[in-house]
C-alpha cells in the first residue's frame, strides 16, 4: 500500500488533476476548462462522472437525470461497486489509489476531489485556478429558526454553521499576503490565521487564536456589524460576498464552549496592585480580562443585579443567548475577577473613593440614558423608551410575568420610532410577547436604515410592518393620559447639503394617525448623569460624555480611564472592546513605570 | 410693531437683535452647571457676535445681496416641545432653544418684508430672514445627526 495520509482534508487540501505515480493526467482538457472524468456507477448504469475543479459543474454523461439537491450517496465505483464517496478511488491507468471523491450535497451540489497524498503540491492547477475556484463556493449560509416557529418563542434565531458549513466558508478565504480584513477589526483578531487553522480542522487553534485578542468571541460573532467592519474590507467582497468572517467566529467560539475545550491560563506575574472596572459591559470586561492576565487584581463593579451590561439588559435572547454571556463572564471569573453587583458608582461609592483604594479606575458604564424626540405626548401612558422597554423584557423577564415580578409592557398594537437594531430588537420582542401588529416608523429611507441588514431582513420575516419616511409629530392620549394614537406626518428626503447626507423634511398637509396602544421610543441614548453627580471634575463634552483621550483612555482625573459609549455615544460592542483594549496598554504601562 | 422707514433703521433693529441674542447666551453661558455647557453657550454668544459684526460691515458699507440660495428648512423645531431655559440644560436642550430662537428671528423678517414699504426694505428683510434661517439650518443639523441619529 501507498504512504498515504488519510486524514480527512477536505478544503484544507489541494485538488489533484493527475495521478500522482503514472502521472498519468485525469484531465479532460475542453477548450479551457479543466475536467476531471470518473467512470462510476449511478442508479444501476455506468456513467461517466465529469468533475470540474471549478467545482459548481457536475455533469453526468447519461440519461440518468440528477434532481437538484439529490444526496449522490448511490455513485458507485464500476469496478468494485463501493460508494464513491468519501472512498478511495485508483488511477485508471495504473491502478494507484490516489484520492477521495467527497459529494457535498449541501445547499447546491459540490463535488471535490481531493487528494491524500501526503505533502502533496497543486498538480495541474495554478493559483490563479484555486483562487477561481473559491471565488465559486457560495458564501455559506446559517440555518435558522423558521419564521412561523421563532415568533413564538425567545429562542436564538440563528443556529449557526456546522463544521461542514464552516469548512466550506474557511475555504473561500483567500488568505491575502496583506489581509484588509484585520484592518476593519477594532481589536485587531489576526483573522486569516484563525481561518487558517479552520481550514486544518484545528477548530479549538482557532478559537484560541481569536482569544488572543478578543474575549468575547461568541458574543462578538452574533452582535458585531462585521459587514461594516472586517467583512468589509474582505477582497472578496469586490466582486462577490465577503467571507462571512463573523459567523466563522461564531462556530469556532461556540465549538471551544460545547467540546470544553477552554482552558484558563495561569497567571505567572501576579502584582498585587488593584484595577477597579466601572461597569461589566463589553469593555469593562476587555479592561477586567486583560488586566488580570498580565497579574493585576480586578473587581469589576455593575450597577444592575444581573452581569453583562447592555449585552444582559439591551440585546434580546434571540439575538444574544443570556447563558453565553454568562460563560463568557465565567471565564472572568476563572481568571480571578472579583464581581460587585448591585453597586451604582457615583452614588454607593463615588469615583473618588474607588481612587483610594485602587490604583486605576476604568469607567465603562456605557449610554443608559434614554432620548426622546422632544415631541408633544412623549409623557403619556405606555409610551416607554427602548431602555425600559428592553430593560424590563430581558432583565426583568417581564415576558414571563407573574414568574418575575415586573409585568409585562405589552401593547396589542405597537409603534416602534426608529431605524437602528435596537428598534428592532424592540419590534421583534413585542411580536414575540404576543402583539398583533408591531410598527416601525423611521423618519428616513430604507437605504439609510441605521440597524444591520440581517435584523431588519429577519424583522420583515417575522411579520414587522415599515412605515419609512413617516415621522411621529404627536402622541395622542385618551382621557385617562393614556396613549391611543400617533400621528405622523409622511417625509422627503432633500437634495444632500455640505456635509453630502440628505436630510428628511415633512410633507406639508401629510399627516395621518396610526393607532396603537403603545409606543417605544428608540432613537438613541445620551450618557447616565449619575457617576458625575459626585465627581464634577470629570470633564465632560457638550453632549454631556466623558471627555477621554481616544489613543490612551485618560480621563482628566489621575488614575481613571474610561472608554465604549460613555465617551464616544452609543456605538457597537467591539468599538467598546477596543477602547477597553486602549485603556488597558495604558494602565499597564503607567502602573509598570511605579 | 415697530416701523422703519430706511435700510439704517432696519439694520439698526437687526443689530440690536443680535446684540440681545449675545446677551442673551452669555447670560445663560454664566449660569450653566457644566462646564462643557457653559462652553456651548459662550460659542453660540459668539456667532451671535460674528451675525452681529456682519450686520455691521453691511451698515458701514452699505452693501448687500439677497442669495438666490434655497436654505432647507427641516421643521425639525415646528414639532418640538419648547423647553425653558434652566442651568442644567442639557446640548438637546440648548439645541431646542437656540433652534426656537432663530426660528422666531426668522419669521420676525419674514413678516417684515412682507411689510416693506418698498422693494430695497423687502430685499433687505428677506436677506436677514434668510441669514437666520442659515442659523437655524445649522443647529437643525446638528440635532438630525445626534439627537435623531437612529431616527
Amino acid at each position: 500500500m501507498l504512504d498515504l495520509d488519510i486524514k480527512y482534508l477536505k478544503f484544507k487540501t489541494y485538488l489533484n488533476t493527475y495521478c500522482p505515480y503514472c502521472h498519468q493526467s485525469f484531465n479532460v482538457e475542453t477548450k479551457d476548462k479543466k475536467q476531471l472524468v470518473l467512470k462510476a456507477v449511478f442508479k444501476g448504469q455506468e456513467t461517466d462522472l465529469i468533475l470540474s475543479p471549478y467545482l459548481d459543474v457536475f455533469e453526468v454523461e447519461s440519461s440518468i437525470p440528477i434532481e437538484t439537491n439529490e444526496v449522490l450517496d448511490d455513485i458507485l465505483c464500476p469496478e468494485c461497486h463501493k460508494s464513491l464517496i468519501s472512498k478511495e478511488i485508483c488511477c485508471g491507468e495504473c491502478g494507484s489509489p490516489v484520492g477521495h471523491v467527497i459529494i457535498s450535497a449541501l445547499s447546491r451540489l459540490i463535488p471535490f476531489f481531493i487528494c491524500l497524498k501526503k505533502g502533496c503540491e497543486w498538480h495541474g492547477l495554478t493559483k490563479s485556478d484555486e483562487r477561481k475556484i473559491k471565488l465559486k463556493i457560495p458564501r455559506q449560509e446559517m440555518p435558522e429558526q423558521d419564521k412561523t416557529l421563532r415568533i413564538h418563542n425567545h429562542q436564538e434565531v440563528p443556529y449557526g454553521y456546522t463544521s461542514e458549513l464552516a469548512s466550506l466558508e474557511a475555504g473561500r478565504c483567500l488568505q491575502c499576503k496583506a489581509p484588509k480584513c484585520v484592518e476593519g477589526c477594532p481589536v485587531d483578531i489576526d483573522i486569516p490565521a484563525f481561518i487558517k487553522l479552520m481550514r486544518e480542522n484545528d477548530f479549538d487553534g482557532a478559537a484560541k487564536k481569536i482569544k488572543e485578542r478578543n474575549v468575547l468571541p461568541a458574543v462578538c460573532g452574533r452582535v458585531c456589524p462585521q459587514e461594516s467592519q472586517c467583512e468589509a474590507k474582505c477582497i472578496l467582497g469586490i466582486k462577490d460576498m465577503p467571507v462571512a468572517i463573523g459567523r466563522l467566529e461564531r462556530f469556532v467560539a461556540d465549538f471551544e464552549r460545547k467540546m470544553d475545550l477552554v482552558k484558563i491560563p495561569v497567571i505567572k506575574n501576579k502584582t498585587n496592585k488593584r484595577i477597579a472596572v466601572v461597569g461589566s459591559g463589553p469593555g469593562g470586561l476587555t479592561v477586567a480580562a486583560d488586566m488580570a492576565l498580565l497579574g493585576y487584581s480586578v473587581t469589576v463593579f455593575e450597577a444592575l443585579h444581573e452581569l453583562g451590561g447592555v449585552l444582559t439588559y439591551g440585546i434580546p435572547e434571540f439575538r444574544l443567548p443570556k447563558s453565553i454571556v454568562q460563560f463568557e463572564i465565567n471565564y472572568l471569573k476563572e481568571l480571578g475577577v472579583r464581581f460587585e453587583l448591585n453597586h451604582v458608582i457615583g452614588n454607593i461609592l463615588t469615583v473618588d473613593e474607588l481612587r483610594e483604594h485602587f490604583d486605576a479606575v476604568y469607567i465603562g458604564v456605557g449610554a443608559g440614558l434614554p432620548v426622546f424626540m422632544g415631541v408633544e405626548g412623549e409623557s403619556l401612558g405606555n409610551v416607554f423608551s427602548s431602555n425600559e422597554y428592553l430593560t424590563r423584557m430581558n432583565l426583568m423577564k417581564a415576558y414571563r410575568f407573574p414568574e418575575y415580578d415586573t409585568p409585562m409592557p405589552k401593547g396589542n398594537k405597537v409603534v416602534i420610532v426608529g431605524g437602528g437594531n435596537v428598534a428592532m430588537d424592540c419590534a421583534r420582542t413585542a411580536i414575540r410577547t404576543g402583539s398583533t401588529e408591531v410598527t416601525i416608523v423611521y423618519r428616513r429611507s430604507r437605504h439609510e436604515l441605521p440597524a444591520r441588514l440581517e435584523e431588519v431582513h429577519h424583522a420583515e420575516e417575522e411579520g414587522i410592518k415599515f412605515k419609512l419616511l413617516t415621522s411621529p409629530v404627536r402622541y395622542i392620549g385618551t382621557d385617562y393620559n393614556s396613549l391611543k394614537a400617533v400621528e405622523c406626518i409622511k417625509m422627503e428626503l432633500v437634495e444632500p447639503d455640505s456635509s453630502g447626507r440628505r436630510r428628511p423634511v415633512p410633507i406639508k398637509d401629510s399627516n395621518f394617525i396610526i393607532e396603537c396602544d403603545s409606543a417605544i421610543i428608540a432613537i438613541g441614548t445620551g450618557p447616565n448623569p449619575i457617576i458625575f453627580s459626585t465627581s464634577p471634575d470629570l470633564k465632560r463634552n457638550k453632549w454631556g460624555y466623558i471627555d477621554a483621550n481616544e489613543k490612551t483612555m485618560e480621563t482628566s482625573i489621575p488614575k481613571v480611564y474610561a472608554g465604549g459609549d460613555i465617551v464616544t455615544g452609543s456605538a457597537t460592542v467591539i468599538l467598546a472592546m477596543g477602547a477597553g483594549r486602549a485603556a488597558a496598554n495604558t494602565m499597564h504601562k503607567q502602573l509598570s513605570k511605579k | 410693531m415697530k416701523e422703519f422707514g430706511s435700510v439704517n433703521d432696519i439694520l439698526e433693529f437687526a443689530i440690536c437683535q443680535e446684540q440681545e441674542a449675545v446677551e442673551f447666551y452669555s447670560d445663560l453661558a454664566s449660569k450653566m452647571k457644566i462646564e462643557a455647557m457653559r462652553i456651548v453657550f459662550n460659542q453660540f454668544a459668539q456667532e451671535e457676535m460674528g451675525h452681529k459684526a456682519k450686520l455691521l460691515d453691511i451698515k458701514e458699507k452699505g452693501i448687500y445681496e439677497v442669495s438666490s440660495e434655497i436654505i432647507s428648512d427641516l421643521k425639525i423645531s415646528d414639532y418640538l416641545v419648547k423647553t425653558p431655559a434652566a442651568n442644567d440644560m442639557t446640548y438637546q436642550e440648548a439645541l431646542v432653544l437656540a433652534m426656537n430662537k432663530e426660528k422666531s428671528s426668522f419669521k420676525l423678517y419674514l413678516n417684515l418684508s412682507e411689510r416693506a414699504p418698498n422693494a430695497e426694505l423687502k430685499s433687505l428683510f428677506l436677506m436677514l430672514a434668510q441669514e437666520e434661517s442659515k442659523h437655524k439650518l445649522r443647529f437643525e443639523i446638528e440635532y438630525d445627526d445626534m439627537v435623531l441619529k437612529e431616527n
